[in-house]
């Protein structure tokens, strides 16, 4: 019921909400929340328990428990008591069969559900076999709060913003606002987090950020504030914490009734929402506090009963009710008929955050909470959190009578956490994951302490020797839209990406790269290839310029092939080595100068190269830089027979056959864009890989593409160079693979003093050869799938890396690793195609122009 | 029925040391209860300690998102695995404790070509090794998980996946008590907070082990140590070719049933599953940087929900209960080191990165075989330490690491 207008209320009753719960019209004032809004309407039940499906209300009205837990347009979970209301919300129960006050699933209080009594499942449902799904069905349809709406799209509505403050003030209560102005007043930039929504401007020269949540204190000193749909990432030079204290539920039977509320609630309804939060009341508190809300109670016309100091001794306290409401409470066996409770056992420190940071925490005999000790360094506590003004008492021994709950997240009772003690779940973190306390929604701030408390009780120990469990962010629940941030993920495209489309390429992934798959029909362009000439943008390849008096000593030593020796101008095929001797990547190293090296890499191994590269040298010191080109380097490669009579007048460049030889390196003009020339041949013709500027991509493609090459795309690519054995690596090689067994035994040069893998390559010649990469024919036209198995005596024997038609050999053919004594020309094999047997023979050499006439011409 | 109500003792309290023990296991994890377990059970052999340095379950057993399958890529592994599954599915009967052992079928996603060869790759193995595992194309997909965003304009679309029916989730800490009430009924002794600080050796022998509480003599002594296996078997001049990371794992507040199949989707790092309780649960990969230091971080929160919400953007507004990290001792060649090593009577289980919770059963039954007869079970031979000094290596790397 709504009271007359006060000062300080935080609604404006000059503008009316309307929103509807469970369909039916629900009027509110701009400022309330949907709970408050709810609770003026006279709504009291708000949700159904976990396991017990028992009637529960507004207990914290501070958004710190589980009890108010509703489906707010389409989202589930939502804490309505801090969730503003809305004009148009469509508000509705969750976790309920029927409604909040006719909960089909409530016969499980009585009767038994699925869940009780604790550890329940773990002993029952193993025989017979067969029918635990059935089981598992129910349990899951169980288990578990809101529902999902299947058809949720995301909204994308979620930015990211980073702050970088002198001080970073987490909580804007008293204490914390005091130290926030005592560094603004030094001059220091602060930044002030606080949950609740602010009340007018933020004091003078602080930067408030409310309502938000500070997620967690990371390394580094990275704070997370979850404000909305903002995430602010906040980074200080010192962090103050004065997160206040937490109100703890008093332990007794009957104590989830609804009507049994923190004196917060109080707080909250009669202040913010001008409510008056029940008619009759009984005050249970152990702080002075907490005391005096009984003021605010008669302030609101409530009829306060009883004020019981609960730090006189113990007291016998048990609350009745009728349907989950309560009608009376019993304290020291006077009964108190009353629609409202307000209980509050204590204060605890909300060290969370302190304790993630690093702090330890300890337990305060004489207050009988938890306090951080050990702060970490620039992290500072100010205020209740520091223990300060906290306390809390025992539970007491308890009445019969109804449930007496222990965690509410989880409907674990006193009864429960006996029953864990006795089964031997003797240690806090033991109990804690067989009972589940502390594990649900409310992260163990109503549960935690009174949970440890009545363990010590229980086994006659200290809570000191009981000690805490383990505080894990975030600290308070946290949306994955809002960790996502916008619904993107970088994917790389080159510079003629735009081009490809145009022609109507198909695209597909390479790494985080995307590239033409083809552009319609790969076995005309590849016939293409052999017969005139075809384009292929391979911008995505890595490219690296390494430069240096010491660039050739460092690749030398880098790569098992020598580079010491390769003249400006000239091209090598490289193999690039683990230390352990296994295959990296590949690519090609051209020349330019004596001290500049050209270095294309794989296009998904580019930054794991760049990575390597620079590992070594940071223990080799050589004198030289490594430069990451990718990006501002495009290529394209033009190939085929008429490629040196399409590529002429476009350039500068003398093509002939003598000026310009297989694995020359030459530098000029293409279409007028200055262009390193590689003549290199990955598709097994006479071929020229380009490099320019990447800002020239569409010039150069144009200007190629205008002499009438066909566009090619990478499935053409892959059957041209499966025609001339090339090797993929990562497809045809694994991360055992070495360049001996395949089949490259000259790249590696044992002669050399030393190179990185070198004693590895040693140990396997030693050793002998165990399986090798061999190139396989199909004996009839079928195709192995990749990833196939070669099959010997019914076991595996080795696989299959690569396999295509060939319309040019006519033939299906492939890559495979072979065992040893298979690896020689025309041996028999057996491979699985389609779960069935068939056989192929060994190739030793390219299918395909085995002396690479073609790619010299 | 007669059990729901009635309270009996899981295990005995812990009790004082005896000087002498026949096998010390070191470890209270899944594999060093599995250990004893089996040790008891399949030859009698009960004059055991387990000596837990924190409670029981409190490494890797307590903190994996308990995904068990046996769609292995080496036929070795494969079979191993295998095996392991099949103990898993009588275990529960076997220790009379509901597992919650949930078969919702595992699916391993394909986002290019490449990830479809490396699933035929591991389907073509697993068939022939009598593995329940088949590569599936977009429409049996959308049969198993409707849910799944398996549109075109992704970053990663899903074009395949690896499908293998009997992959599972299950109780992790379940396992762990269930191994640990049979260990106790059967007289072994588990020592919680019993940390070993040393394993002496005579000529080459295992004679014994100290401990935070004195010393122990025995014969045989068992390292489960997982995360933490450099440290103890440098304890024993054990050089392991391991290094140790951590992998870290999140819940969300819990749901109503909305996913019944395990997704995996090792080119976008993340793994997503809805356990019993209708929480999800949701992983990565490992940290790239080696550490023991078990500090959560806030870039995999990020990094794993966008990961989560390009498969499923249902889940956008569902919220991020608690984040966690274990410890994985990670191995050369993503297979684990078993059996013996070059000290007689110590023999270890370690190099379980990611993916050793699914192994305890069969790691368990291979290790009380090893230690009943003195040789070693040859589904574990491929294991052995000794492998890193022949370079027998049993890659499950492939082209990139599956690793849950
Ligand atoms: C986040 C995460 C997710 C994972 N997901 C999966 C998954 O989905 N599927 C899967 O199969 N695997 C998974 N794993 C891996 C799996 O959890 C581990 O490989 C496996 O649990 C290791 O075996 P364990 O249970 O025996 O280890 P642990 O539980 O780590 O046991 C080792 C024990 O040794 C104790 N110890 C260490 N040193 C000493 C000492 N000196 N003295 C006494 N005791 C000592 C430790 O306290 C610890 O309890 C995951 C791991 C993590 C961290
Ligand atoms: S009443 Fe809303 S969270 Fe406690």
């Amino acid at each position: 019921m709504r009271l007359d207008p006060r000062p300080g209320e935080r609604i404006d009753r000059s503008e009316p909400i309307r929103f509807t719960f469970e369909g039916k019209l629900v009027e509110g004032f701009a400022g309330d929340t949907i709970g408050s809004a709810l609770y003026a309407g006279g709504r009291r039940v708000f949700s159904r328990s976990f396991k017990y499906h028992r009637p529960r209300g507004l207990l914290c009205c501070s958004g710190a428990c589980p009890n108010c837990m509703m489906e707010v347009d389409g989202v589930p979970n939502v804490r309505v008591c801090v969730a503003p209301a809305h004009e148009g919300a469509v508000v509705k129960a969750q976790n309920v069969r029927g409604s909040l006050e006719r909960d089909l699933m409530a016969a499980t209080d009585k009767f038994g559900g699925p869940f009780t009594p604790v550890g329940f499942y773990y002993r029952t449902m193993i025989r017979p076999r067969a029918a635990w799904p059935l089981f598992e069905k129910f349990l899951r349809s169980a288990a578990g709060l809101g529902t999902i709406d299947k058809h949720a799209r995301r909204t994308g509505r979620y930015d990211v913003e980073h702050r970088h403050a002198d001080v970073l003030v987490i909580g804007g209560g008293s204490a914390g606002l005091e130290a926030a102005r005592a560094a603004a007043a030094s001059g220091e930039h602060v930044v002030v987090v606080d949950e609740n929504a602010p009340r007018g401007d933020a004091p003078g020269g602080l930067e408030l950020l409310a309502p938000a949540t500070a997620l967690g204190i990371y390394e580094g000193g990275l704070v997370p504030v979850a404000a909305g749909r903002i995430l602010y990432k906040v980074r200080a030079k010192r962090i103050v914490v004065a997160t206040g204290a937490l109100e703890q539920p008093v332990i007794f039977p009957g104590n989830d009734l609804v009507g049994i509320v923190l004196p917060e609630a109080v707080r909250r309804l009669v202040h913010d929402f001008s409510i008056r939060p029940g008619e009759k009341a009984v005050v249970l508190a152990a702080d002075d506090d907490a005391l005096a809300i009984a003021d605010d109670l008669r302030d609101a016309g409530t009829q306060v009963l009883e004020v019981v100091d609960l730090r006189n001794g113990p007291h016998r306290i048990s609350a009745s009710g009728t349907k989950g409401r309560l009608n009376g409470v019993g304290v020291e066996g006077v009964r108190y008929n009353c629609d409202l409770v307000v209980a509050s056992g204590g204060r605890q420190p909300a060290y969370s955050l302190l304790a993630q940071a690093g702090a330890t925490v300890a337990y305060d005999e004489g207050r009988g909470v938890f306090v951080p000790r050990d702060l970490p360094a620039n992290v500072e506590a100010v205020g209740s959190v520091t223990g300060e003004g906290t306390g809390s008492i025992a539970p007491a021994k308890t009445l019969l009578g109804d449930k007496t709950f222990v965690c509410l997240c989880e409907d674990v009772t006193e009864k429960d956490v006996k029953r864990a003690i006795a089964e031997g779940f003797d240690s806090i973190e033991l109990a804690k994951r067989y009972t589940t306390v502390t594990m649900g929604p409310c992260q163990g701030r109503l549960c935690h302490l009174a949970s440890v408390r009545m363990y010590a009780r229980e086994t006659k120990q200290g809570e000191d020797a009981i000690g805490t469990t383990t505080a894990r962010p975030p600290w308070s629940p946290v949306e994955l839209g809002l960790l996502a941030g916008r619904p993107h993920e970088p994917g790389k495209r080159t510079s003629i990406h735009h081009r490809h489309k145009e022609a109507g390429a198909t695209m597909m992934w390479t790494g985080s790269w995307r590239r033409p798959h083809s552009y319609g029909d790969p076995a005309a362009e590849a016939r293409a290839v052999h017969e005139s000439a075809g384009l292929i943008d391979v911008s995505t390849l890595g490219k690296l310029v390494v430069r240096g008096p010491e660039a050739a000593v460092f690749l030398e030593r880098i790569y098992p092939n020598r580079f010491a020796d390769l003249k400006p101008g000239r091209i090598r095929y490289a193999v690039l080595g683990t230390d352990g001797g296994r295959i990296m990547d590949d690519g090609t190293v051209a020349r330019i100068d004596d001290e500049t090296f050209y270095v294309t890499t794989t296009s998904t191994g580019a930054e794991g190269v760049i990575e390597w590269f620079e590992w070594w040298n940071a223990i080799w010191k050589l004198d030289l830089s490594i430069v990451d080109v990718t990006g501002a380097v495009a290529a394209v490669n033009l190939a085929g027979p008429q490629a040196r009579e399409l590529l002429g007048p476009l350039t500068d460049v003398d093509l002939a056959p003598d000026a310009f030889k297989y694995l020359d390196a030459k530098q000029g003009k293409v279409a007028g864009v200055p262009t390193l020339l590689l003549r290199i041949g990955f598709v097994g013709e006479l071929g020229y890989e380009l490099h320019f500027p990447s800002p020239h991509g569409e010039t150069v493609w144009d200007a190629l593409a205008a002499t009438g090459a066909t566009p090619f795309g990478l499935e053409p690519q892959r059957i041209l160079r499966l025609e001339k054995m090339h090797v993929l690596i990562g497809q045809d090689t694994d991360s055992e693979s070495n360049a001996l067994e395949a089949s490259m035994p000259w790249i590696v040069k044992f002669e050399k003093d030393e190179f990185v893998g070198k004693w590895a390559l040693e140990h396997v010649q030693e050793r002998g050869m165990r399986d090798r990469l061999v190139g396989f024919e199909m004996q009839n036209g079928s195709v192995p799938p990749e990833g196939g198995a070669v099959v010997r005596d019914g076991r595996l024997a080795g696989r299959v890396t690569s396999a295509r038609f060939s319309e040019q050999l006519g033939r299906a053919i492939g890559l495979a690793w072979v065992p040893e004594e298979l690896a020689v020309e025309d041996a028999d094999i057996t491979l699985r195609v389609s779960a069935g047997l068939e056989r192929a023979k060994v190739r030793l050499r390219p299918f395909f122009d085995p002396e690479g006439e073609r790619l010299r011409s | 029925m007669k059990d729901i109500f009635r309270v009996r003792r899981m295990w005995r309290p812990r009790s004082e040391l005896k000087p002498r023990y026949d096998v010390v296991i070191v470890g209270g994890g899944t594999h060093g209860l599995a250990t004893a377990y089996y040790l008891a059970k399949n030859h009698g052999i009960t004059n055991v300690a387990v000596l837990e340095k924190s409670y029981i379950g409190s490494g890797a057993a307590g903190r994996n998102t308990t995904i068990i399958r046996a769609n292995y890529r080496t036929p070795e592994g494969a079979e191993f695995y295998k095996k392991s599954v099949e103990l898993y599915e009588e275990l529960g009967a076997d220790l009379d404790f509901n597992l919650l052992f949930s078969q919702q079928g595992h699916l391993t996603l394909a986002h290019s070509d490449r990830g479809i060869i490396t699933a035929t790759e591991r389907a073509e193995v697993n068939q022939l090794l009598g593995i329940d595992s088949r590569v599936i194309g977009r429409d049996e997909i959308r049969e198993l998980c409707p849910e799944m965003d398996l549109s075109d304009d992704v970053t990663w679309p899903v074009m395949a996946a690896l499908y293998h029916p009997r992959g599972g989730i299950i109780r992790h800490d379940a396992v762990v008590w269930g191994y640990a009430r049979g260990v106790d009924r059967r007289g072994i002794e588990i020592h919680p907070y019993t940390e070993v600080t040393g394993i002496d050796r005579e000529n080459g022998r295992v004679t014994g082990v100290q401990t935070n509480r004195g010393p122990i003599s025995c014969g045989t002594v068992i390292s489960a140590t997982a995360g933490w296996s450099t440290l103890v078997c440098d304890l024993a001049d054990v050089p392991l070719p391991i290094t140790t990371h951590i992998l870290q794992a999140f819940v969300t507040e819990p749901m109503k049933p909305f996913l019944d199949v395990i997704i995996v989707s090792s080119q976008m790092h993340v793994y997503i599953s809805q356990t019993d309780r209708g929480e999800f649960l949701i992983g990565a990969e490992i940290e790239p940087y080696t550490t023991y230091r078990g500090t959560s971080t806030f870039p995999f929160l990020e990094f794993a929900a966008r990961h989560t919400l390009e498969l499923f953007p249902q889940l956008e507004r569902v919220k991020v209960l608690r984040q966690w990290t274990g410890l994985c001792d990670v191995s050369p060649d993503y297979s684990p080191i078993l059996g013996k090593t070059e000290v007689e009577g110590f023999h270890v289980s370690a190099g379980w990165g990611t993916y050793g919770f699914k192994a305890a059963p069969i790691v368990g039954t291979t290790l009380a075989e090893l230690v009943a007869t003195g040789d070693t079970p040859a589904l574990i031979q491929p294991f052995e330490l000794e492998r890193f000094y022949t370079d027998t290596l049993v890659s499950e790397v492939a082209a990139a690491a599956v690793s849950h």
